[in-house]
Parts: C-alpha cells; structure tokens; sequence
C-alpha cells in the first residue's frame, strides 16, 4: 500500500473518524485556524479591520469549541445513550451499564474473538481494594454482552450506536449553532477590549490617530 | 401514533448505526447556523437596519456555499478509497470522507467565501460600494498634507542695551499683542 492508502486506514484517523465529537472538535479547530487565516491574508481589507475581524473570528471559534467540549459533549452523549435504553427493546440496544462500557465493547469487536477474551481477562479497572484484589473488566459486564463477544461477528448495537450518533449530532447543531453563538457574544466583547482592539462603545480601534473635524 | 414515532425514530438510529457518514454532522451544523446566525444577527437591538441585514445575509451566504463544498467534497474524496484492498474500503472511504471534510474546513470554504462573498455582496448592496462615507474625522497622521517647512528668516535686530530709536519701532512685527503698550 502506498502512503494514501497507509494514512487511510490507520487506526487513529479510524478512531476520530468513529467518533462524532472528535470529527466535530477537529473541524472547529480548523475553522478558527482557516477562517482568520483567510481575512488576514485578504487584501481588499485594511491593516486594522483584518486584525480586528481574524481575532473576533478566533475567539468566536475558540468559544464555540469550548462550549461544545464542555457541556454539549457529556450532555447530550451520555442523555441520548441513558434515553435510547429506557425507548428501545433491550435486545436491540444491549445490557451495557454506561456509553463508556460500551464504547469499550465496540473497541473489542474490531479484534479477533482471541484477541477479545485476553484482553477482557487482562484489563483492569479502578485501584485495589481493602483486600488488595482488583476488578477485572469482564466482572462488569453482562453475560449475554460476553457471550456475543465470543462470536465471530459480534452485534454492534446499531440502533444504540445510531441513538448516540444522533444525541451527538442534536448536541452539536445545539451547541456550535445556536448555544455557543449567545456564550460568545457575551464573552467577546469584553475580550476585544481587554486586547485593545474594542473602546468602551463596542467600536472598533484604530491605529490611525484622528481629529474631529466638526469640533 | 407513539408507537409510531418510535418505530420511525428506531429505523433512523438503525441507518446512523449502520451508515454515519462524516458529512452528516458538518452539513446538519452548518444548516442550522445558516438559518439561526443571521436570525440572531437581525434580533440584535443595537446595530442599524442596513447593517444588520448586510451581515446577515454575508453570514446566511458563507453557510450556503458551505453545505454543497463539504457534501461535494466528502463524497469526492470518498472514491479515493476505491484504490484501497477490499477489506479496508469501508474504513477507508469513511476516514478519506473526514479528510475531505477538514480540508473543506481549512482552505476550501474560506478560499471561496473570501472570492465569492464580496462581489454577491457588492451586486446586493451597489450603494455600499459606491457611496463614500462622509467621515467627520480628520486623519491627522497619515493623510494631512506634508508643509514645507519654512525658514524665518527676520532682519529684526534688537539690542536691549541700546537707547529705542525711532527706527527700532518701525521695524516691529505690526500685528499682535504687545508688551509695554507701544
């Protein structure tokens, strides 16, 4: 396989592709890179405008993930999962306990059937105990979980996983397009004036010392 | 009816499920900002009517040139993966649809928005274009006109030693508050 091929199966583009909240978070920080990037090369503008409007796009970019990595994410991820179990039939949405657990059973379909039962029996989870014995992930499971571990496709839940799916995507239409825009413009403006692009009207400074002509 | 509306909603979360495409996010974000970005803009109080419409539908615009740019570009370099082994075509196709989608993101909406943007705008709003605005600033650093500096030169030669003449009188400036009343 040649470079492309090799940078597009790897597993760690596989795993922010597989995860919506990821696939959002990146993209945010690409537009709060892009869109500044793009004004302050603009000629068309002047000195003081491209600077004043690539900072306010910064921060409008920078609120917006923060909002959304914030709030928006274990909101409306772990509401859609608790929401999709209490809605659909227990066969079709699996006995997991948290959207953890079973992000983590998703992660083990993608192995081998060997490969799942020595990594349940290996793994961990949490500190010792009073008696110095530790919890083995497995413990935590429901045994019909376990028992679809031990196939050679294992369900993968699709309608838990397209519950979540959707919960991400309602968050994050909620969040970066009608949430966040108001958290902004509460924080922006304060902000521009502590950097000295803003005066105490909301109107943009300039370099560019001038006189009132009519006085 | 609730039955209804569950088994509707089960048959949609089963297609994400199964079928989550990159671009369904990106599109559902920048449809909902398209509409409720320039909502918002046209509910502020303090900005003008003109204004605020010019920003509106500048914001309305950058999102409906980006809806079609993340599809069109998703799906474009999604049929990269059609180069990759069978096996991996599936996760193939869905990582070479994010990475359509981030560059979209980075170059491609802001190059266009940046090219497209300022002539639909001047074609909406001819008046902003040509109209000069009437600034009651005046620049004084950078556009007050350069003077010659002039030397002064005066023949005015005055020695307070000496005992006033007529002719020290005469020669004065004749304009002007004096001193000492002559």
């Amino acid at each position: 396989m040649n470079i492309l091929g090799r940078m597009l199966t790897s597993s760690s583009l596989t795993n922010v592709t597989q995860n919506t909240n990821s696939q959002v978070v990146v993209e945010t920080t690409l537009k709060a890179i892009g869109r500044p990037g793009f004004i302050l090369i603009d000629n068309d503008i002047d000195h003081d405008t491209k600077r004043y409007a690539a900072t306010k796009e910064f921060l409008y970019q920078a609120t917006c993930l923060a909002v959304y990595a914030l709030l928006i994410v274990p909101l409306f991820k772990n509401g859609a999962f608790k929401l999709a179990q209490k809605m659909f039939d227990s066969a079709d949405v699996g006995k997991f306990k948290s959207n953890k657990q079973y992000g983590h059973y998703l992660k083990l379909c993608e192995t081998t059937p060997k490969n799942r039962t020595l990594t349940l029996d290996k793994e961990i989870k949490g500190t010792a105990n009073s008696q110095g014995t530790r919890t083995v992930v497995s413990e935590k499971y429901d045994q019909t979980i376990l028992d679809e571990l031990k196939k050679e496709k294992p369900n993968q839940f699709p309608v838990l996983k397209g519950a979540v799916e959707l919960g991400n995507i309602i968050g994050s239409v909620f969040g970066l397009a009608i949430f966040a825009p108001q958290v902004s413009h509460a924080f922006i403006h304060p902000a521009m004036k502590f950097l000295g692009l803003e005066d105490e009207n909301g109107n943009k400074k300039s370099s560019v010392k001038t006189l009132d002509k009519t006085v | 009816m609730a039955s209804n509306i569950s088994g509707k909603l089960k048959s949609l979360c089963k297609n994400l499920g199964e079928n989550c495409k990159p671009t369904y996010v990106v599109m559902a974000i920048a449809t909902v900002k398209g509409i409720c970005r320039p909502t918002f803009t046209m509910m502020d109080k303090h900005e003008d009517y003109e204004t605020k419409k010019y920003t509106a539908i500048r914001e309305g615009l950058t999102e409906v040139i980006a809806i079609p740019v993340y599809w069109g570009l998703g799906e474009l370099s999604g049929k990269c993966a059609k180069f990759l082994p069978e096996e991996l075509q599936k996760q193939g196709k869905k990582n070479a649809m994010f990475l359509g989608v981030c560059v979209a993101a980075l170059l491609i909406i802001p190059g266009l928005c940046s090219a497209t943007i300022k002539p639909i705008m001047d074609k909406f709003f001819p008046t902003k274009k040509d109209e000069k605005k009437v600034d009651k600033n005046l620049d004084v650093t950078s556009s007050a006109p350069q003077l010659q500096s002039v030397a002064v030169v005066s023949d005015l030669k005055l020695n307070i030693n000496q005992k006033p003449t007529l002719q020290t009188f005469f020669s004065r400036p004749q304009s002007g508050m004096r001193v000492g009343g002559v």
